[in-house]
């Protein structure tokens, strides 16, 4: 039976072996665990229904496998792993572990479009490759991009206080992402802003760390607020 | 001749003449109304060359049809006709030819047809832009001729590409249906291509393979297996041309996961079958209803199969949508059956 020669080039299939003498023969190197058994054994049925609640992937279903998005594909050209027509088929059998093979390039999605113009289905590949993106940072199996740190600070300053405060954003941002809180841009952007002695504006900008503003009678509709968005986004993905 | 023996058939395609013929045989009167100065529909006008199943050329099998007809005391034949107005109903019908003339006719049997798809409208396969890029009705007039050259220098292609679905299933351009018969009828030219220019290699670039009930083994198979046509599942997205003048093919092998940038001679659109572009003003003269593509719409299809929506107007053939040759001539038959039945009296229409 002949052999899929791409699918025996699998990383966490090679072994390393330092020493290894066989019969008196040095075979020392990389071993690729052909007997490791690589039939697939089951689907996850629900899985194309998970992606499909992620706005952008509801039309996945629809895919036939013709491989117009993959040919259309600006980051196929740059990269052959990049395969929107390989993940969709994944996607609608349920073959998870296939598919996370790749979730690191995943989210390289650039969104051009060019595989929704082309696809005679209608499947909107672009949306399925947002959407799988979503599903894997909202599951853990890929870290936050810097726009979900962002988006996270600034919901949780508008559930607290009803209201954002700038100079808190950024520094919730910064602290999320792990990124210094001292910056040279922002050293540079203090130095000129105390040149004009804007003093009515800097003595502002302290009160506003001590005194942190707060939208009155803002009470509990934060904790409504994020009550409501909580059971909407487990509505959407696990209903 | 009055409206109690005539049937009036609209269009002279294999459906029209099969109709036609079958209304004579049965002693009642057909007058055929022809838009084109020619009789034999498609595959005459568009110049196919062997057809399928029969293998038999175009000319020679639906010249039959024609003479047949035109031979026959009880066919009248109006070429470069159309019907421009009709009047009365089932049992009674008055049709305005736009020759001015009048006919009476207890019913009516349409076999308007299709109307290729335009390949100018999936600009990204070259049609249009590259000489040799040709359609599935020009290659066959090619294969007519008896010589399989490159139209932009005459040289013998290496290499020809023949891309299925154009101008079917494909949403982007509002044609959701399948044209049922390109993929054999794709086998069936790759075949001759290489019957007659043996040094040519033909890949089918193919989503699906539709060879559909006997045309498998006929048609797929023989192609692959006796005149090695590769097959190649990939659905091309463009065509461009490289320096060295021939064309490329540019697209994913799915099977093999890979791009692909293949270098062809000749490359081919196995185009579609399109609704009639005529089928709204048909539709508004005749009075019937199209369905949801712009096809012709049916009756009830189990008591009533060749039906359009009104009474008394029977359908055949690719009006109602994307039909081989031999459906249709069976269609025209039953239809022709079912108006000369209504001749005989209001009571044998069901509704």
């Amino acid at each position: 039976m002949a052999i899929h020669e791409k699918t025996l080039i699998d990383p966490d299939r090679i072994l390393q072996h330092d020493n290894l003498v066989v019969d008196g023969v040095d075979v020392s190197g990389s071993w690729n665990t052909m007997i490791t058994p690589r039939t697939l054994t089951d689907y996850e049925e629900n899985f194309e229904k998970i992606i499909q609640s992620y706005s952008g992937g509801e039309n996945v279903h629809r895919c036939w496998q013709c491989g117009s998005c993959t040919n259309s594909c600006t980051m196929y050209a740059q990269n052959v792993d990049f395969n929107p027509r390989y993940w969709i088929y994944l996607i609608r059998l349920g073959l998870k572990a296939e598919l996370l093979k790749d979730k690191d390039i995943i989210w390289q999605c650039v969104s051009c479009n060019k595989c929704t113009n082309i696809c005679p289905k209608d499947v909107r590949p672009e949306g399925v490759m947002k959407a799988t993106a979503h599903w894997m940072e909202d599951n853990g199996l890929t870290p936050k991009t810097l726009s979900t740190h962002f988006d996270e600070e600034f919901t949780h300053q508008c559930i607290e206080f009803g209201r954002i405060e700038d100079t808190e954003v950024m520094m919730g941002f910064f602290k999320r992402s792990n990124q210094p809180l001292v910056q040279p841009w922002i050293v540079e952007f203090g130095k000129r802003l105390s040149k004009g002695l804007p003093l009515g504006q800097l003595a502002k900008m302290g009160m506003n760390v001590v005194f942190r503003p707060k939208t009155k009678s803002w009470g509990k509709t934060g904790e409504v607020l994020a009550e409501y968005v909580k059971a909407q986004k487990e509505a959407a993905h696990h209903g | 001749m009055s409206a109690q023996d005539t049937v009036l058939v609209v269009g002279a395609g294999p459906s029209g003449l099969s109709a036609a013929a079958t209304i004579a045989s049965m002693g009642k009167k057909a007058v055929v109304v022809e838009k084109e100065d020619v009789l034999g529909g498609a595959p005459i006008i568009s110049g196919y060359a062997k057809l399928v199943p029969s293998g038999e050329w175009a000319k020679d099998a639906i010249g039959r049809m024609v003479s047949r007809v035109e031979g026959d005391g009880n066919v009248t034949i109006h070429k470069s006709t159309k019907v421009s107005k009709v009047e009365g109903e089932a049992g009674n019908f008055t049709a305005t030819l736009s020759n001015g003339d009048k006919v009476e006719a207890g019913s009516i049997v349409l076999g308007t047809g299709f109307t290729h798809f335009d390949s100018i409208n999936k600009p990204e396969w070259g049609f249009g832009t590259y000489e040799d890029v040709l359609t599935t009705s020009q290659m066959e007039q090619m294969v007519g001729t008896g010589q399989i050259r490159c139209p932009s220098d005459g040289r013998v292609p290496e290499r020809v590409a023949i891309l299925l679905c154009v101008g079917s299933r494909d949403r982007q351009i509002g044609r959701e249906w399948c044209s049922k018969i390109c993929c054999t009828v794709s086998t069936n030219l790759a075949m001759e291509i290489k019957e007659i220019s043996p040094s040519t290699d033909v890949f089918i670039y193919y989503m699906d393979i539709r060879t559909f009930g006997l045309y498998e083994d006929k048609f797929y198979w023989k192609s692959q297996e006796e005149f090695k046509t590769k097959f190649v599942k990939a659905r091309i997205a463009e065509v461009t041309k490289s320096p060295d003048g021939r064309l490329l093919v540019k697209g994913e092998d799915t099977l093999v996961k890979r791009p692909i940038v293949i270098p062809m001679d000749i490359v081919v659109h196995a185009i579609g079958m399109d609704p009639n572009a005529l089928n709204p003003e048909i539709a508004k003269t005749f009075g019937i209803g199209l369905e949801k593509h712009g096809f012709i719409d049916r009756a009830e299809q189990y008591t009533n199969s060749q039906g359009t929506t009104r009474k008394g107007i029977y359908v055949c053939g690719a009006a109602t949508g994307p039909e081989d040759i031999d459906t249709s001539i069976a269609q025209g038959q039953s239809a022709g059956s079912r108006a000369v039945a209504d001749l005989f009296g209001q009571q044998k229409v069901a509704s």
